[in-house]
C-alpha cells in the first residue's frame, strides 16, 4: 500500500498570553490510499490541531505550523500558495466536524451548502451542483432528497445534520476524509449508524479516512490502523487487533483500563472490578518537556524517563513504541 | 480555542501602579485624563481665561487668533479663548446631570418594569412612544413650552435618555430573573425588596455605568445641537453650542469662531465615549463582544 | 407571513397612539398658560385670548381631544397659528429636500459602511482595523454642525468645489440637485456611517469564530463568498437593526443639517416653527417623524424574517 498523506515531525505551536503552546509537538504518520486510520487520545492531546494541520486550517493570527512536513500525493503542503491549498480543501482532502448543529451554516440551505462545494471544484453550472447534491443526500440516505435541499438546517436532527455534512464532504470524491470526532455529540444509536455509513461509503469509494477520536470503542469498530496521542507526541503505533491484544504503552493501557468491559466476570459479590484512571493531569504545553511527556503520570518512571525522550522501538508487524520500560 | 485574558493571567505579586493601570486600560485611562483635564478647566475657568469673556469690545471683532486673543474674537469682540473655557461648564453641567438623573430614574423604572409585570405593560409603552419620538425633536417640542434656561434644557434632555436606561435595566433584570439562583431565592422566602436590593441590583450597575456614559456623550451633543438651533440654553450664556451658533453668520472670515468650539465639543464628547468604550470592555465583557 | 405583516402593522397602534396623545397632553398639561407662552413673552392680553381661542383651548380638555383626534384621523393637524395655512400643506411643500437628503445618506452611509465593517473584521487588529475604529470613535464623537462646517470650509470656501449652502429640486436638473446634495450627506451620514461599520465589524467578527465558517474554509471557497454570503448573512440582522436606531439619528441630525446648509426641508420647518412657537406645526412634524420612525421599524422587523430562516412568524 502507498502512502497517500505523509506527515512528518510535525510541530504546530499557538501563541497565548501564558506563551507558546506546543499543541502538536513532533508527529509524523502515514495515511495509505483507502484506509482507515484511527488517531486517539484523551482531548487536549493535539489531535483536533494535526487535523486543521494538514488542511492547514490553523488560525493564522495564533497559531502556525512552526516545523515539520504535509505530503499529499507526493506534494508538500507546507509549502503550498493559499490559493492552491484552497482548491485542495473540501476536493482532495475533505474534513467534518465534531457539531453537526453549529458546523452547518443555519441561513442557508442544505442544497446551497453540499452544491456550492461541487460548483467551486467540479466547476460545473448550479443545476448540475444541485442534482449532484441530491444523489449525495440518496448517497447517505437521507430520505425525500428532493425536499430536503431546500431545507434549512434547524429544520434537521442532528443524526442527519451529520449525514448532510458528510455528504458535503464527500460530495466531491476525496482522497482523504478526515472526520474530528464526527460522532461524539451524537445519541449512541445514532453514533453506530454514522459510523457504519462512513465505513460503507469508504469501500464504495475508496476514499481514506483519518478518524479523530477519543473513544477506544469507535477505534475497534472501525480503524485498520491507530495512533496513539499524548500532549502534543505520538506514543504508539499499531494495526487495530495488536494494539487491543498488545497495548505497550503504558499510556494506551492505561486508556483500555478505563473502559468499561461487560466480558469480564463479576466476582462472588456481583460486582465487576474498578474501571482505572489514569492518575494525574495532562501537563502544561507552554513548558518545553524535558524527556517523555507521560513520565509524569507513569506508574514505570525512571530518571532516564524523565530525561530523555524515548526513541521508538520497532515490536514487529508495524507496530511502534515510544518507551523506555517496554519489555519486548 | 479558549483565548486567555489578561483577567485569568496570574497577577499574584503583582503591584498595583498608575503605569500598569493605563498599560491595561488605555481607553479607559485616555478617556478619564482627558475628562479630568476638562473639568479642571471648567471649574478653574476664571482662574484660566485671558479675558472677560462677556465683556464687548466693538473696536476688536472679529480678529483672527494671535498672541492677545489666542483663538481670535468674536463679532462682538469677546474673547473666544475664555468663551471657550467658559463654554465647558455648560456642556459638562448638563452631561453630568443629565447621566445622573436619567441613571437614577431609569433604574428604578426599569428595575420596577422586570419585577413588576403589571408596572412594566404600561411603563414600556410609554417607553415605546418616547422612542419613537427622535430625540433632539422631543427636547425641543418641550424646550418650547417652558421659558429658556438651563433648568428646562437638562429636563428636556432627560425625557428622551430614560427610555434607553430603562431598556438596558430591564433587559438585565429579566435575564436575571430567570437564573436558578434567583428562582432558589425566590422559592427559599426571600422578600421581593431584599431580593432585588441584593441579588438584582448588583448585577444591573455594570450595564448601567457604561449606559450613562454613553446617555452624558448624547446629553452632550443635544445640548450642543438645541443651542446652536437657538432653542438652548440662553444667549447670552457662553456654551459651545451658542458661541457656534453667534458665529455662523460670519463663519466664512472667522472660522475660528465655530471650528474651535466645535473642536473642544468633539474632544469632550471623544474623551466621554472613549471612556465608556473602556469600561464597557472592562466590566460588561458579554455587551462588549455584542458591540 | 401575510399574517405577520397584520400583526406587525397592529403593534405599532400603541406606540403611535402614545405619541399622539404626548403631543396633545405635551401642550395642554405644561406648567403655566400654554396661549402665553406661544403668544410669547410681550403679547398683548387680547394676542393671549385670540391664541387661546384659536387652539380651542378654552374648552373642556376632552372634547379638544376628542375633536383633535377625529382631526387628525382625517387627515387634518390643524392650522399653523402664524401663517394660517394648513399645517399639512406646509409639510407638502417641505417634504421634498428631506427626503432627498435622508436618502441620498441612508444609500451613500450603509453603502460604504457595510464593506468598511466587513473589511475591518476580516483584518481584525491589522492596520485597516485599526484606522477604520479609529475613525468610527472619532466620527460617533463629531457634532453634525460641528462637521457641516469643517466640509463647508474645505469644499466650499477654501476650494470652492461645491456650493456653500442651499438646495436644488431635482426639476434643477440631476447635476445640481445631487451637487446640493454632497456635503449635507456627508456631514449627515458620518456619525451613521461610525454606528453601522462597528456594528458590522463587531457582528462580523463573532459569526468569523463560528464553527460552520471552519465548515466553509474547509470546503476551499473562496474568501469573498465566506465573508460575504456564509458570514455577513449571518451578521445581517444586528446590523439591519442598528440600521433601524440609526433613522432616528438620521431625523435629528436632518432638523441640523438643513439649518446649517440652508435647505428648506421639514427639518428647517421645525426649528423655524419651535422659533416662532408655532405649536401646531411642531406638534404634526413630531408625529410624522415618529410615525417615519415606526414604519421604518415595522419595515426592519419583516426583514429579519427574510435573512434568517430560523426567525418564524
Amino acid at each position: 500500500m502507498s502512502a497517500i498523506l505523509e506527515v512528518r515531525d510535525l510541530h504546530t505551536q499557538f501563541n497565548t498570553l501564558d506563551g507558546v503552546v506546543r499543541a502538536v509537538d513532533g508527529v509524523s504518520f502515514d495515511v495509505a490510499r483507502g484506509e482507515t486510520l484511527g488517531i486517539v487520545g484523551e482531548s487536549g492531546c493535539g489531535k483536533s490541531v494535526t487535523a486543521l494541520s494538514i488542511l492547514r486550517l490553523i488560525p493564522p493570527e495564533t497559531g502556525r505550523i512552526a516545523q515539520g512536513s504535509i505530503r499529499f500525493e507526493g506534494n508538500e503542503l507546507t509549502a503550498l500558495s493559499e490559493e492552491a491549498m484552497k482548491s485542495l480543501r473540501g476536493h482532495r482532502i475533505s474534513m467534518i466536524f465534531q457539531e453537526p448543529m453549529t458546523s452547518l451554516n443555519p441561513v442557508l440551505t442544505v442544497g446551497t451548502q453540499i452544491a456550492e462545494n461541487v460548483v467551486r471544484h467540479m466547476g460545473v453550472p448550479w443545476s448540475a451542483a444541485r442534482e449532484r447534491a441530491r444523489e449525495m443526500l440518496d448517497l447517505v440516505r437521507i430520505a425525500d432528497a428532493k425536499r430536503r435541499l431546500d431545507e434549512y438546517p434547524h429544520q434537521l436532527s442532528g443524526g442527519m445534520r451529520q449525514r448532510v455534512m458528510i455528504a458535503m464532504a464527500l460530495s466531491c470524491d476525496p482522497q482523504v476524509l478526515i472526520a474530528d470526532e464526527p460522532t461524539t455529540a451524537l445519541d449512541v444509536t445514532i453514533q453506530a449508524q454514522i459510523l457504519d455509513l462512513m465505513i460503507e461509503l469508504k469501500e464504495k469509494t475508496g476514499t481514506a479516512i483519518v478518524l479523530i477520536t477519543h473513544d477506544l470503542g469507535v477505534v475497534a469498530e472501525t480503524t485498520e490502523r491507530v495512533v496513539v496521542m499524548y500532549a502534543g507526541r505520538k506514543v504508539e503505533e499499531a494495526p487495530v487487533e495488536a494494539l487491543f491484544e498488545n497495548p505497550l504503552h503504558p499510556y494506551t493501557r492505561g486508556l483500555m483500563r478505563a473502559i468499561p468491559r461487560l466480558d469480564v466476570e463479576a466476582d462472588a459479590a456481583g460486582t465487576r472490578p474498578r474501571l482505572q484512571e489514569i492518575p494525574g493531569l495532562v501537563p502544561i504545553l507552554t513548558r518545553p518537556i524535558v524527556g517523555c511527556a507521560f513520565a509524569a503520570r507513569c506508574e514505570l518512571a525512571t530518571d532516564r524517563c524523565r530525561a530523555t525522550p524515548p526513541p521508538f522501538v520497532d515490536a514487529g508487524g508495524g507496530h511502534i513504541v515510544a518507551c523506555w520500560e517496554v519489555k519486548l | 480555542m479558549a483565548v486567555i485574558t489578561d483577567d485569568l493571567a496570574p497577577s499574584a505579586g503583582r503591584q498595583f501602579s498608575l503605569a500598569t493601570a493605563i498599560r491595561r486600560n488605555p481607553t479607559i485611562a485616555f478617556g478619564g485624563i482627558l475628562l479630568a483635564l476638562l473639568i479642571v478647566m471648567a471649574v478653574f475657568a476664571p482662574l484660566i481665561a485671558t479675558h472677560d469673556p462677556f465683556k464687548l469690545s466693538p473696536v476688536n471683532r472679529l480678529r483672527p487668533p494671535s498672541e492677545r486673543w489666542w483663538f481670535g474674537t468674536d463679532q462682538f469682540g469677546r474673547d473666544v479663548f475664555s468663551r471657550t473655557i467658559y463654554g465647558a461648564r455648560v456642556s459638562l453641567i448638563v452631561g453630568l446631570s443629565v447621566a445622573l438623573i436619567s441613571s437614577a430614574l431609569g433604574l428604578a423604572l426599569g428595575l420596577a418594569c422586570g419585577y413588576f409585570k403589571r408596572v412594566d405593560g404600561i411603563v414600556m409603552r410609554i417607553m415605546d412612544g418616547l422612542m419613537a419620538i427622535p430625540s433632539i425633536l422631543l427636547a425641543i417640542a418641550l424646550i418650547t413650552l417652558a421659558r429658556p434656561g438651563l433648568g428646562i434644557v437638562i429636563v428636556a434632555i432627560i425625557v428622551p435618555e430614560v427610555p434607553r436606561v430603562v431598556r438596558v435595566v430591564r433587559a438585565v433584570v429579566l435575564s436575571i430573573r430567570g437564573q436558578p439562583y434567583i428562582e432558589s431565592a425566590i422559592a427559599g422566602g426571600t422578600k421581593n425588596l431584599k431580593l432585588l436590593l441584593r441579588h438584582v441590583l448588583p448585577n444591573t450597575l455594570a450595564p448601567l455605568i457604561v449606559q450613562s456614559t454613553y446617555v452624558c456623550a448624547s446629553a452632550m451633543l443635544i445640548e450642543a445641537s438645541l443651542s446652536f438651533l437657538g432653542a438652548g440654553v440662553p444667549l447670552e450664556v457662553p456654551s459651545w453650542g451658542n458661541i457656534i451658533s453667534q458665529g455662523k453668520t460670519f463663519f466664512q472670515i472667522a472660522p475660528w469662531t465655530i471650528l474651535i468650539p466645535g473642536a473642544f465639543l468633539a474632544v469632550t464628547v471623544l474623551a466621554v465615549n472613549l471612556l465608556g468604550d473602556g469600561l464597557r470592555d472592562r466590566l460588561d465583557p458579554r455587551l462588549a463582544r455584542r458591540l | 407571513m401575510t399574517a405577520y405583516i397584520v400583526r406587525r402593522l397592529f403593534a405599532t397602534l400603541p406606540v403611535m397612539a402614545v405619541v399622539a396623545l404626548f403631543v396633545f397632553f405635551l401642550l395642554r398639561l405644561a406648567p403655566g398658560d400654554p396661549a402665553a407662552i406661544i403668544a410669547g413673552d410681550d403679547a398683548t392680553s387680547e394676542a393671549i385670548a385670540a391664541v387661546r381661542a384659536k387652539l380651542g383651548l378654552d374648552r373642556p380638555l376632552v372634547e379638544q381631544f376628542v375633536v383633535w383626534l377625529w382631526a387628525l384621523l382625517q387627515g387634518d393637524m390643524g392650522v399653523s397659528i402664524f401663517s394660517n395655512l394648513p399645517v399639512t400643506r406646509l409639510m407638502a411643500q417641505r417634504v421634498e429636500p428631506t427626503i432627498a437628503l435622508t436618502l441620498s445618506t441612508l444609500f451613500v452611509a450603509v453603502s460604504l459602511a457595510i464593506p468598511i465593517g466587513v473589511v475591518a473584521a476580516w483584518k481584525a487588529r491589522k492596520l485597516v482595523d485599526r484606522l477604520v475604529m479609529g475613525f468610527a470613535v472619532l466620527g460617533f464623537a463629531m457634532p453634525v454642525f460641528v462637521l457641516a462646517y469643517v466640509l463647508i470650509y474645505f469644499f466650499a470656501v477654501q476650494w470652492q468645489l461645491l456650493p456653500v449652502q442651499g438646495y436644488q429640486p431635482l426639476s434643477a436638473g440631476l447635476w445640481p440637485f445631487a451637487e446640493s446634495l454632497i456635503l449635507p450627506s456627508v456631514a449627515l451620514g458620518v456619525t451613521y456611517m461610525a454606528l453601522i461599520a462597528r456594528i458590522t465589524r463587531a457582528s462580523m467578527l463573532e459569526v468569523l469564530q463560528q464553527d460552520y465558517i471552519r465548515t466553509a474554509n474547509a470546503k476551499g471557497l473562496a474568501t469573498d463568498r465566506v465573508l460575504l454570503l456564509h458570514a455577513l448573512k449571518n451578521a445581517s440582522v444586528p446590523i439591519v437593526t442598528v440600521i433601524g436606531i440609526g433613522i432616528a439619528l438620521l431625523i435629528s441630525g436632518v432638523v441640523i443639517t438643513e439649518t446649517v446648509f440652508n435647505i428648506p426641508g421639514l427639518g428647517r420647518l421645525t426649528v423655524d416653527a419651535v422659533l416662532k412657537r408655532d405649536y401646531p406645526i411642531v406638534q404634526g412634524l413630531i408625529l410624522v417623524f415618529a410615525a417615519a420612525k415606526v414604519i421604518v421599524n415595522l419595515v426592519i422587523d419583516i426583514s429579519y424574517a427574510f435573512l434568517d430562516p430560523r426567525i418564524r412568524y
